[in-house]
């Protein structure tokens, strides 16, 4: 019955997808198959896992959060501007992930504290990270300090702050064996926030906020504590994120990461994770946000523009939440039809 | 006053004129009609969106597709016109193509059920996709000259299109107000429960909403092409979340049910004022997001603790009316069992 249970997961299901899905692309293009080339190729889309493993957090409570795409940006521009000032990169580094930390700070303090839906504050501060993002190199240059980097500030407009150490540079590009360090990463987060999920009182808590707030909150819960905890992991994933793909690109751009919001949401939801909180795991994210990297690398293989990757994407997301709420529905219209059936049987016999 | 800080409105347009006055006494040139003018010029295309977006809001739902569709409509309407297809006729191609893709909306929320963000975050996706791909992904930079020179028409030195735009504004406040199937958008966003006990046909009042805020998107566009004068692959990037930003703002509740066009009119009116002031402050434009961003934190604070604070009063009020009424009844019954010894 276990087992049984275990086979119909959703999970389970996604797990199914995501090796058909590698089948077929290498069916189609033999190259896609090579383990070296499917190992590395994550490094790609290791910032829309980042970011919505920890939104899974945020998405089980009933909150939503939207400013992680921002803070991909602010953290690779503080990571920037630390090692032009002549911080150690690691140092910078260091520096970044707290200002990532301090922005889901902020963001956890003002949803727990205030009734205001938590879409309005992110998105509130989806524009104002952004846009401290964007100033702070101009602010930092007008204020006489240089900024920009070596090559200057037209350089930096069209590339980014460059010139990072290639000790940096190696955490996205290098690897153990065929193993890349960002997938390593990545596995590790996961696992850590899955352990933190299921296997702690404090993410049942996060379960029991998303079901019924008011409930949890009058059976003693620490909500506010719980709901602060969960944003600022939500940020801090972002922020990892944004250091990530700071040393990807090999430069650090205030527009690192803004175009990943459908597919990080898409990640999240298509996991499994119910958008009205209450379900999910970290595990269906972790293979949905899989499977969307890989379906994008799939389709640039095939030749597809990508243009034509967020119609896809948008399609998926529409096609299996809306097929997902069909089947609950069937079920639920068989469950009443087989009771209603039961009920008019038992009236029908013969009483004692 | 503290009606004056019940009615949002009121409070932001207060906000407005006297930011106004701020800049205007650092930079004069500011209080010029031509710039003024220029202000609200800039606003209408956020204006219309917003009017879209408040039905989706006041229904309870949210549509980050808004950006998406008027960015698509504004393809629509270049392809077309450089095409050879006569303005009026374009025009409307470009409305039927907003109104369509908010229907695709309408459908997957009322039909399949599909909870509104993910529907329109999808169709957000699928939208920006055939934009580049109707295009090739380059922008659309020659463009007939007849829709330029809708953008310069004036009528008494103001511009059509802010005539145009008030017009629709007074339309559709007197429609909301006064037409009785459009309070409907209120009642289901406020209580969907009670709306269908009172037999208010719940899901068609939802599907107009997102079919009025894509036609509202179209609109835009056109007010853009016309505008603009090019269409830039960015077009209509993030106006969804500016859009329900100003809706914040001029006091549309995210919960549904509450807000006016005015409202949307007023908050699209400030939140693209503040970018306008900023240009004549000298600030660069890159501040213009981190600006915005923290005026509406600290609007939408200020708005919680006024509303916690007339909670309280009223909480105050009640209890007060009841410890008076109870010592009434006390006296009351006193008095009777004093008749009743006697």
């Amino acid at each position: 019955m276990n087992v049984l249970r275990k086979l119909k997961s959703w999970e389970f299901s996604l797990g199914i997808l995501l090796i058909v899905e590698i089948l077929v692309l290498g069916a189609i293009n033999p190259t896609f198959l090579n383990v070296e080339n499917l190992l590395y190729s994550t490094s790609d889309f290791m910032h829309i896992l980042f970011a919505a493993l920890p939104l899974t957090l945020v998405i089980i409570t009933g909150g939503i959060d939207i400013s992680g795409v921002s803070v991909m940006g602010l953290t690779s521009i503080v990571l920037g501007l630390g090692w032009v000032a002549g911080l150690n990169i690691w140092v910078a580094v260091i520096v970044a992930l707290t200002v990532g930390l301090l922005a889901g700070l902020l963001n956890g303090l003002f949803t727990a504290h205030t009734d205001i839906h938590p879409l309005v504050i992110t998105l509130g501060t989806l524009f104002m990270y952004a846009g401290i993002a964007a100033g702070l190199p101009g602010l930092l240059d007008a204020l006489g300090f240089e900024a920009y980097g070596v090559a200057g500030f037209s350089a930096y407009m069209y590339e980014g702050i460059t010139g990072l150490p290639h000790s940096f540079n190696n955490l996205a590009h290098g690897g153990v064996g065929w193993v890349p360090y960002p997938l390593i990463f990545v596995l590790a987060f996961a696992l850590l926030l899955s352990l933190l999920l299921h296997k702690t009182r404090f993410g049942r808590y996060l379960y029991l906020i998303g079901v019924n707030q008011p409930a949890a909150q009058y059976t003693g819960i620490p909500v506010k504590k719980s709901l602060v905890v969960a944003y600022t992991l939500s940020s801090f994933g972002a922020a990892i994120a944004g250091v990530m793909l700071t040393s990807y690109f090999t430069s650090a751009r205030s527009d690192l990461g803004s175009e990943a919001l459908l597919p990080i949401i898409t990640a999240v939801v298509l996991g499994g994770t119910d958008i009205m909180g209450g379900s999910g795991t970290i595990l269906g994210t972790l293979l949905a946000g899989i499977f969307i990297g890989y379906l994008r690398q799939g389709l640039l293989a095939l030749g597809v523009t990508s243009d034509v990757v967020p119609v896809v994407v948008g399609l998926l997301l529409v096609v299996v939440v809306a097929a997902k709420i069909l089947v609950t529905r069937f079920n639920e219209y068989r469950i009443n039809r087989q009771a209603l059936k039961m009920q008019r049987q038992a009236e029908s016999l013969p009483r004692h | 006053m503290s009606r004056l800080f019940r009615n949002r409105e009121a409070l932001v347009f207060l906000l407005l004129i006297g930011m106004i006055a701020i800049v205007g006494a650092i930079n004069p040139n500011f209080l010029r009609p031509r710039s003024l003018k220029n202000v609200v010029n800039n606003s209408l295309i956020l204006i219309l969106v917003s009017i879209g977006e408040m039905f989706v809001i006041l229904t309870r739902g949210i549509d980050v597709s808004v950006g998406a569709i008027m960015g698509l409509s504004a393809v629509v309407l270049g392809l077309s016109l450089n095409a050879g297809v006569a303005l009026p006729l374009a025009i409307l191609l470009t409305l039927v193509v907003g109104l369509l893709a908010g229907t695709v909306n309408s459908i997957g929320v009322t039909f399949f059920r599909v909870p509104p963000i993910i529907m329109t975050l999808g169709t957000l996706g699928i939208y920006r996709g055939s934009m580049l791909i109707l295009t090739g992904g380059s922008w659309i930079e020659t463009i007939p000259q007849n829709i330029k020179d809708l953008g310069k028409w004036k009528v008494g030195g103001v511009h059509g299109f802010i005539w145009i735009t008030l017009i629709i504004l007074v339309i559709t406040t007197v429609i909301m107000k006064r037409f009785k199937p459009a309070r409907y958008f209120y009642l289901v966003g406020d209580n969907e429960d009670g709306a269908l006990f009172l037999g208010i046909p719940i899901r068609r009042t939802i599907f107009a909403a997102y079919s009025l805020a894509g036609l509202f998107a179209g609109m835009a566009a056109v007010v853009f092409v016309a505008q603009v004068g090019f269409v830039p692959m960015q077009t209509g990037n993030g106006q969804e979340l500016r859009a329900i930003a100003a809706l914040v703002l001029g006091g549309v509740n995210l919960a549904g049910g509450v807000g006016t066009p005015i409202s949307a009119f007023i908050g699209a009116l400030f939140l693209s004022a503040v970018d306008s002031m900023l240009i004549f402050l000298k600030v660069p434009g890159y501040w213009n997001n981190a600006v915005g961003g923290a005026i509406l934190l600290v609007a939408i604070y200020i708005d919680y603790r006024l509303r916690q604070a007339v909670a309280l009063r009223q909480l105050l009020v009640r209890q007060r009316a009841r410890a008076e009424y109870a010592r009434k009844v006390r006296s009351q019954s006193d008095n009777s069992q004093g008749a009743e010894e006697t």
